[in-house]
């Protein structure tokens, strides 16, 4: 059984972008859509944040390697996202179009950069420190675990200034590494209730058709149905990814192949992490 | 140090990050890990620190030793020699 996996919002623009047949369809999408050309890196001054500009490179990117694997004759017998992935996911299981896939990201985007007029927000990157730890340190400075990757693997979201903090105990509790990176607002936190009701408008303007092949979600690991899709669209915004326990639904379904699905590949690498520890 | 030491380590890093379509010849042993070189990262990092451990029994404690020992194969070669029980 062969799985796609569709990766979030990359954290930085260091990948140029895939040079595919047909890829140009994808990047005139971006620009009428989002008036944003993630290959020249250049809008025509719609885009208001960096975040957003990868949020939709992001999305842009997978499309593209999602058209190219299928008009080499590939086709997937299961779909899993991550995090911002599950837009492209979508339009890759034909629940929504390509367009609907761009627009909804950049819609999503400019709704969450609302949240950084009044607070400043991060993201911590933390590797290899147990998760007790990562929580703990979560809980003492007021911040949230917002990826649970692998058991190494950790994404704290939350104030800048209190991630800082987080960071810094983690640090102390013997962390191999940390980064932070500045973002538009704390995604997968309770912290984006704050702007629910205008997420939960726009995901209500689309029409969704069943997918095409099972596309489960990162929260409870299950397919989704066109019905269930508004309604995980908004809560996956609103709670923690569980990547491992993603994967490991998908093995237990008969993955045996996963192809990634985008920009990077760090959701190979988590897979090999969790294959190092759960397989003999 | 060793050639077979070193052959050690590049076929190492081949198996524990599953690198595909490369033997360890193809693996230069004073060329940079990170960056430039094979492109490795932190996830790649700790993926090595737990295999030199299992390996070869030896401890990479942080990033920032990390840092210095996976600058190239020579220098991981290095520390498992300085540092092996």
């Amino acid at each position: 059984m062969n799985c796609w996996m569709f990766p979030g919002q990359p954290l930085r623009h260091d990948q140029s972008f895939p040079a595919m047949p047909d890829g140009e369809g994808i990047l005139s999408l971006c620009e009428a859509v989002a008036g944003f050309n993630p290959s020249a890196w250049r809008g025509d001054g719609q885009i208001e944040s960096e975040n957003i500009r990868l949020q939709i490179y992001g999305t842009a990117f997978s499309l593209c390697r999602s058209r190219f694997l299928k008009m080499s004759g590939q086709q997937p017998d299961l779909v899993l996202e991550h995090s911002m992935g599950i837009y492209a996911a979508l339009a890759a299981c034909g629940c929504i179009s390509e367009r609907d896939a761009l627009e909804m990201t950049a819609r999503v985007g400019r709704t969450l950069l609302k949240m950084s007029e009044k607070v400043r927000y991060a993201l911590g990157c933390i590797i290899g420190l147990e998760c007790a730890h990562v929580e703990a340190a979560a809980a003492n400075n007021g911040v949230y675990v917002a990826n649970y990757n692998t058991s190494s693997h950790f994404l704290l979201a939350g104030e800048r200034s209190k991630i800082m903090s987080a960071v810094e105990e983690c640090a102390a509790s013997g962390a191999f590494s940390l980064s932070v990176f500045d973002c538009d607002a704390p995604l997968h936190t309770p912290l984006i209730a704050e702007v629910a009701d205008e997420l939960k408008n726009i995901f209500s303007d689309y029409i969704y058709i069943e997918p095409s092949v099972t596309l489960l979600d990162h929260i409870d690991h299950q397919p989704l149905t066109a019905s269930k899709i508004p309604g995980f669209l908004l809560d996956e915004l609103l709670l923690p990814v569980w990547w491992q326990r993603s994967y490991l639904a998908a093995r237990n379904l008969g993955a045996k192949s996963f192809v990634e699905v985008g920009a990077g590949d760090a959701l190979k690498k988590f897979n090999r992490w969790v294959d190092s520890e759960n397989m003999p | 140090m060793s050639d077979e030491l070193i052959a050690k380590v590049k076929q190492m890093i081949i198996d524990s990050l599953r690198i595909e379509g490369m033997s360890s010849d193809e693996i230069e042993t004073d060329a940079p890990l990170f960056g430039e070189g094979l492109g490795l990262d932190s996830i790649d990092a700790l993926q090595l620190v737990v295999a030199m451990e299992k390996e070869f029994g030896v401890v990479v404690p942080d990033a920032a030793t990390g840092s210095k020992v996976f600058a190239s194969v020579r220098s991981m070669a290095d520390y498992i020699s300085e540092n092996k029980k």
